[in-house]
């Protein structure tokens, strides 16, 4: 109606019509907190189904008594770095062979592990997705080429079996990739590398893991993974703790720089 | 973000929507609306656990519930609309996949939501398998409306017949029209989590309807729910959609989980757009009041509507 009103004609016929008048009045962002007591019937409502809930997710799974957390900007994503190396393990588990590489998402990590007593639905916190493990051929070049893309995109994706230094200036950075027990990579090897079905579908904006080959889906959930290895210590009495930090070496002025897409690798 | 206290609140609302607005309030002429809204409530019927840092103890579904009804109450003429991101969060969504969310949201009387690239997370099928579950339940309030004009449906028909581009509600001296558009797939959604369903520039395809709402059904409100979020690297997002589309009066974004306090104000062609959004996990209820005078006597060839606060 109101683009009616560019023609001038048009205007000039419909002035008795004129447009409605619109005005805004109170806009606000109403905190939803404990000085507002539950609605009884929706509380009723809910019981049942927080009950089953409770009874499932509150299972006790395995101690963290220092936590796993994705740290801030500018910390390695020890919780990150976990979830890769239980994935890389469940993988190779799933094929009976070695893999070499596992990458994950840090925008897939919803939550940290907080200390203490862990219970399933920590784990669902942390993933939430039905991601499945999934394990592809990548060569050494395209495993180096997908650390960049994750420092590039989010500034260091979690991984493991590797070890990423860059070294240089924010205008000249070096990129240094090795294995994890400090070997070299050879760009032409063609090595196993266990990801999401996510990732590899486009997810995240990670291109060079579509060009995976020789796909294998697992079958297995990331965080059916996950569960496995919090059930598995927690039998074998042992506690959940971080992975060492030291993956991603990053200096916090090229960090800053790749933050503000400022940085060519 | 600031924590204030649902008392106090509520009494300044209620001192604000009295004092200013009373005189077009009375005119039958006149009308006035409040829009409730959340966006990317993702599962979380329970209220923040510890360890949330400043959510921690926050949003709740049947809090949320008794504050709606109480704004109700107060308000008159409103609606209750959320812009998508419904699933994906909770232990909750994991094992009643979305079916309780969206049941929740009738029983809340919530009239309209968008899809937001979450809403995909179990595919198409788990997706309408919520919404039937929703329309399925006895309860007094009408089953709410999904809105979208941005995706092409036509490969899923059984999500198509319950998607609808936009929606008209008529009150007493407001006609308010609401639309709807969401974020790209790609890189986003799965493409087996969105079979049969299309993304499509939500510019474009917000143009027609704007002017459908405008010009045919003579609305006088536009209400955008969007799932594009508040500020992105790509082309598309709340803030630069008004240099884009003009004619729309309020956007409920979603997406970004962008806490806002006070709207953020984009001018465009035919007056202003004005954007909200609160937060995600249902920590904030958001609520924007409009006022409608018709019959106003200037009609000056291409001047703009001011949507002024």
């Amino acid at each position: 109606m109101r683009s009616l009103f560019i023609v001038p004609l048009l205007a000039t016929l419909l002035a008795a019509q004129a447009p409605p008048k619109v005005k805004a009045g109170l806009v606000q962002s109403i905190p939803v907190n404990g000085s507002i007591p539950d609605d009884p019937a929706m509380a009723t409502y809910l019981a049942p189904y927080a009950a089953k809930i409770k009874a499932s997710f509150g299972q006790p799974l395995v101690k963290a008594p220092l936590g796993l957390f994705r740290g801030r900007p500018g910390e390695e994503n020890l919780l990150g770095y976990w979830v890769a190396d239980t994935m890389r393990a469940a993988a190779a588990k799933s094929i009976g062979m070695p893999v070499a590489f596992a990458f994950t998402n840090s925008g897939g990590l919803r939550a940290n592990l907080r200390r203490g007593q862990l219970k399933v639905e920590d784990i669902y916190e942390v993933m939430p997705f039905e991601n499945e493990v999934v394990i592809l051929e990548l060569t050494g070049a395209e495993v180096i080429q997908v650390i960049r893309e994750g420092l590039l995109h989010r500034g260091g994706e979690p991984c493991s079996g590797v070890l990423v230094k860059v070294a240089g200036t924010a205008e000249k950075p070096l990129l240094t990739v090795t294995w994890a027990d400090g070997k070299p990579i050879d760009p032409a090897a063609t090595v196993r590398v266990a990801t999401t079905d996510y990732l590899y579908t486009g997810g995240d904006s990670i291109p060079t893991l579509k060009k995976g080959r020789n796909l294998v889906r697992t079958g297995l959930t990331l965080r059916q993974v996950l569960l496995d290895r919090c059930a598995a210590l927690a039998k074998a009495g042992k506690e959940l703790l971080p992975p060492a930090p030291g993956r991603y070496l990053v200096p916090p002025e090229i960090r800053e720089a790749i933050r503000e897409k400022k940085v060519r690798l | 973000m600031e924590r204030r206290d649902f008392i106090a609140t509520l009494g300044a609302a209620a001192a604000a929507s009295a004092v200013p607005l009373r005189a077009a309030a009375a005119s039958p002429e006149s009308g006035r609306i409040t829009l409730l809204h959340t966006n990317d409530t993702h599962s979380h019927i329970e209220p923040f656990g510890p360890g949330n840092g400043a959510l921690t103890g926050r949003g709740g579904v049947a809090r949320r519930a008794t504050l709606i009804k109480q704004l109700r109450a107060a308000v008159g003429t409103s609606l209750l609309l959320d812009a998508g991101d419904t699933f994906q969060g909770t232990p909750y969504f994991n094992l009643y996949k979305g079916r309780l969310d969206y049941r929740l949201m009738r029983m809340m009387g919530y009239h309209a939501t968008t899809l937001g690239n979450h809403d995909f997370d179990n595919g198409v099928d788990m997706l309408v398998a919520a919404m039937e579950s929703m329309e399925a339940m006895n309860h007094p309030n009408a089953p709410f409306a999904f809105i979208n004009c941005n995706f092409d449906f036509k490969g899923a028909p059984h999500l198509e017949k319950r998607m609808r581009p936009y929606m008209v509600r008529e009150f007493p001296g407001v006609k308010v029209g609401i639309t709807g558009v969401g974020v790209a797939f790609a890189g986003l959604v799965s493409p087996q989590n969105h079979v049969g369903v299309t993304w499509r520039d939500p510019y474009e395809s917000l143009k027609p309807v704007v002017k459908h709402l405008r010009e045919t059904e003579k609305v006088d409100l536009v209400v955008l729910l969007s799932h594009l979020g508040y500020q992105m690297d790509g082309a598309y997002d709340d803030l630069r959609l008004p240099a884009h589309v003009s004619g729309v009066d309020a956007i409920i974004g979603g997406h970004t989980h962008t806490f806002m306090d006070v709207p953020v104000r984009v001018p465009q062609a035919l007056g202003e757009t004005i954007i909200f959004q609160v937060g995600f996990g249902g920590v904030n209820l958001g609520r924007m009041d409009f006022a409608v005078t018709h019959g106003g006597v200037r009609a000056s060839g291409g001047t703009s509507i001011p949507v002024e606060s």
